[in-house]
């Protein structure tokens, strides 16, 4: 089978205090290997929500999912934090780079937590950081970068461990025109290779460069599942 | 895949030097705490053993002295001072005694030629040499002969020599001491006290060599004419005796003065445990009032610790996304804090070898902290490093990371 994702009747809610706010109310679809799908919708309808449970820092309230035939929503903690550092690499809109840490360090942070070798890790992360055309600003810390610059760290740092999957939450949200146009060649590079990308995005031209596009209201899948 | 206590020293040791400020004001009380740890317990001990070296030097612990007890009034108004004749009594009752030595000092001006000199004379028995330890270095010391004969014998301490002779020979002189003649038969030997608490240039034993002796008998026959001995010292066959000589004595002593505590009889083996259980009082007080103050160091470093993981939750957030553990978190704070302060303890360590260092040079003092003292002290630091860095790491490693990385 190809679908990396399966996600079946998922429901999210959040409780603060005596109030139950709902985030997910029933969601379904499916994620083949090497798709890049555009999540849309207007804000508070839920896709963060969505990343964050695909992307295993989140556990749904309700519902199924499946990655790479895994019932990773029935798994325990401890599990879930292997499945991140081994099958998923999440890019933020804010970067969230560690920055005390230089670009090097942080690219190789999901190999520390995988267990590999400081040579190992140095190689395979200064490689990575080659591919997005950072090699020559290894010792810089992150405040030294401009933003698309960090975005590009960021995007190294997600795919170093060669993740299943590529999360990206509203990546070029806060950055320029020509430099968002830059990360999105990147993301366009790595689904040509062959990764599997999911992007959330308001940016319409943005999700032209997807192969699917998934709209999102109110915790509801609208339409497209297949497009 | 957990990560290695290396990589987390790392990371501690990163963390520790990107914050060098924050880091320095954290372990400030646990460098203060361990330095006065290390320098409190060696001043103890050092000074104790100096104490004890003091003691040895001057007769030993089977040394037992019988002298006044100026804490008695006495309202009685009995004799505050030993006979003669007494004296032969008190003798005769400890034949277990190995020597007996009663004494009367007085001070007097003694004069050769043209060149006059004030010191202190001793009239002494021959077995004070003995329990002294204390020989001559020239001619001989004050003879059973001497004493029986209350011969006009002296003999004088270095520098009673030195400021009347110069570098001429002195035994055989005779020295004017108050009108009388003294034939010099003996120069005592050289006093002086290695690593002693010098006090300016004098050393702890200077006021020795200024001393000299004349026979006990010569003093009360021929001198002063005051048959009263208000002090004498003696030694027991061995260490071991003492105290139980000691309490004979005490007996003796307390009969002759209708049991008025007139005198007061010490024994140094009981001086040296005295001093022993009170440095160990004195030590106990010091380790009490040392963990009060690192326990509140304990609480500041739990708080800042507390505080910083607080203004680290993205960080954390960020390190739950690419694959960290609840246990790397709790483990990362865990080793950071006990880093911290053990850092905080070796500094303070340091400061305190320091400190002793200077302290001991300037007392003239061997001050030595002991591997012990060392041990303890870092100890103590990683151990309130433990201590105060649990609960933050717990709280750290609970955190939810969608919470987390929401943290502004
Ligand atoms: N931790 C939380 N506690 C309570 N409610 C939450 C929490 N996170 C999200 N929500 C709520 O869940 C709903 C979905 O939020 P989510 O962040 O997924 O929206 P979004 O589609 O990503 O919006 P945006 O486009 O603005 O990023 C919102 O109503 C939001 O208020
Ligand atoms: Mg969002």
């Amino acid at each position: 089978m190809s679908d990396i994702i399966n996600i079946a009747g998922m429901k999210k809610e959040y409780k603060m205090g005596k109030i139950t706010v709902p985030a997910l109310n029933g969601v379904d679809f499916i994620i083949n290997k090497g798709e890049f799908v555009a999540i849309m919708g207007p804000s508070g309808s839920g896709k963060s929500t969505l990343m964050h449970i695909i992307g295993c820092l989140d556990s749904p309230t309700a519902g199924k999912y499946y990655l790479n035939s895994e019932l990773v929503s029935e798994m325990k903690k401890g599990k879930l934090a292997m499945i991140r550092n081994k099958q998923i690499g999440f890019v933020f809109q804010t970067f969230n780079l560690l920055p005390h840490l230089n670009i090097l360090k942080n690219v190789e942070l999901p190999l520390m937590y995988a267990g590999l070798s400081k040579k190992k890790r140095t190689q395979t992360a200064k490689k990575v950081l080659d591919e997005v055309g950072l090699s020559d600003r290894l010792k810089h810390k992150p405040s030294e970068l401009s933003g698309g610059q960090r975005q590009r760290v960021a995007i190294a740092r997600a795919i170093v461990n060669d993740p299943t999957i590529i999360l990206a939450d509203e990546p070029t949200g806060n950055l320029d025109t020509s430099s968002g146009a830059d990360i999105l060649s990147i993301f366009s590079e790595l689904n040509d290779k062959g990764n599997t990308i999911i992007m959330v995005t308001h940016d319409p031209a943005v999700a032209n460069r997807a192969t699917r596009v998934i709209n999102i209201v109110d915790g509801l899948i609208k339409d497209g599942n297949i497009s | 895949m957990a990560i290695s206590l290396k990589e987390n020293l790392i990371i501690g040791f990163s963390d520790f030097w990107s914050r060098k400020i924050r880091s320095l004001i954290t372990i400030i009380g646990i460098v203060l705490g361990t330095m006065s740890i290390i320098v409190v317990l060696a001043l103890v001990k050092g000074i104790n053993q100096q104490t004890m070296k003091w003691m040895l030097e001057r007769g030993g612990l089977s040394k037992i002295t019988v002298s006044r007890n100026w804490q008695y009034q006495n309202p009685e108004n009995v004799k505050t001072y030993f006979t003669w004749k007494e004296l032969q009594l008190i003798r005769s009752l400890i034949p277990e005694a190995k020597y007996f030595n009663p004494q009367q000092r007085h001070w007097v001006r003694q004069s050769y030629a043209d060149k006059e000199y004030r010191t202190a004379i001793y009239g002494v028995l021959p077995d004070f040499s003995k329990i002294e330890e204390w020989d001559v270095e020239d001619g001989r010391f004050i003879s059973d002969f001497d004493v029986e004969q209350s011969n006009d014998v002296i003999v004088i301490g270095t520098t009673v020599k030195e400021e009347l002779f110069g570098n001429k020979n002195a035994i055989g002189e005779v020295i004017t001491v108050e009108g009388r003649r003294l034939n010099v038969i003996g120069i005592m030997a050289f006093r002086y006290m290695k690593n002693s608490g010098a006090i300016g240039n004098e050393n702890a034993f200077s006021y020795l060599n200024r001393q000299t002796f004349v026979p006990l008998s010569t003093m009360i026959h021929k001198g002063t004419g005051e048959d009263e001995i208000s002090r004498f010292t003696l030694k027991a066959q061995d260490v071991k005796s003492a105290p139980a000589l000691r309490e004979k004595i005490n007996n003796i002593v307390l009969n002759l003065r209708r049991g008025l505590p007139v005198f007061e009889v010490e024994s140094a083996k009981e001086e040296a445990e005295k001093m022993a259980e009170n440095q160990k009082m004195f030590s106990t007080i010091f380790y009490i009032i040392s963990v009060i103050s690192l326990l509140v160091g304990a609480i500041v470093i739990a708080n800042i610790m507390l505080a910083t993981i607080q203004e680290r939750t993205r960080e954390i957030g960020i390190r739950l996304t690419v694959g960290a553990r609840r246990r790397d978190i709790f483990f990362q704070f865990l080793v950071q804090t006990i880093l911290v302060t053990t850092i905080g303890g070796i500094i303070g360590v340091i400061l305190g070898l320091s400190i002793l260092d200077i302290v001991s040079n300037f007392l003239g003092i061997d001050l030595i902290a002991s591997i012990n003292m060392i041990f303890l002290a870092l100890l103590v630091s990683s151990g309130i490093g433990f201590v105060s860095g649990i609960v933050p790491a717990i709280i750290a490693s609970k955190l939810d990371p969608v919470e987390a990385l929401r943290y502004e």
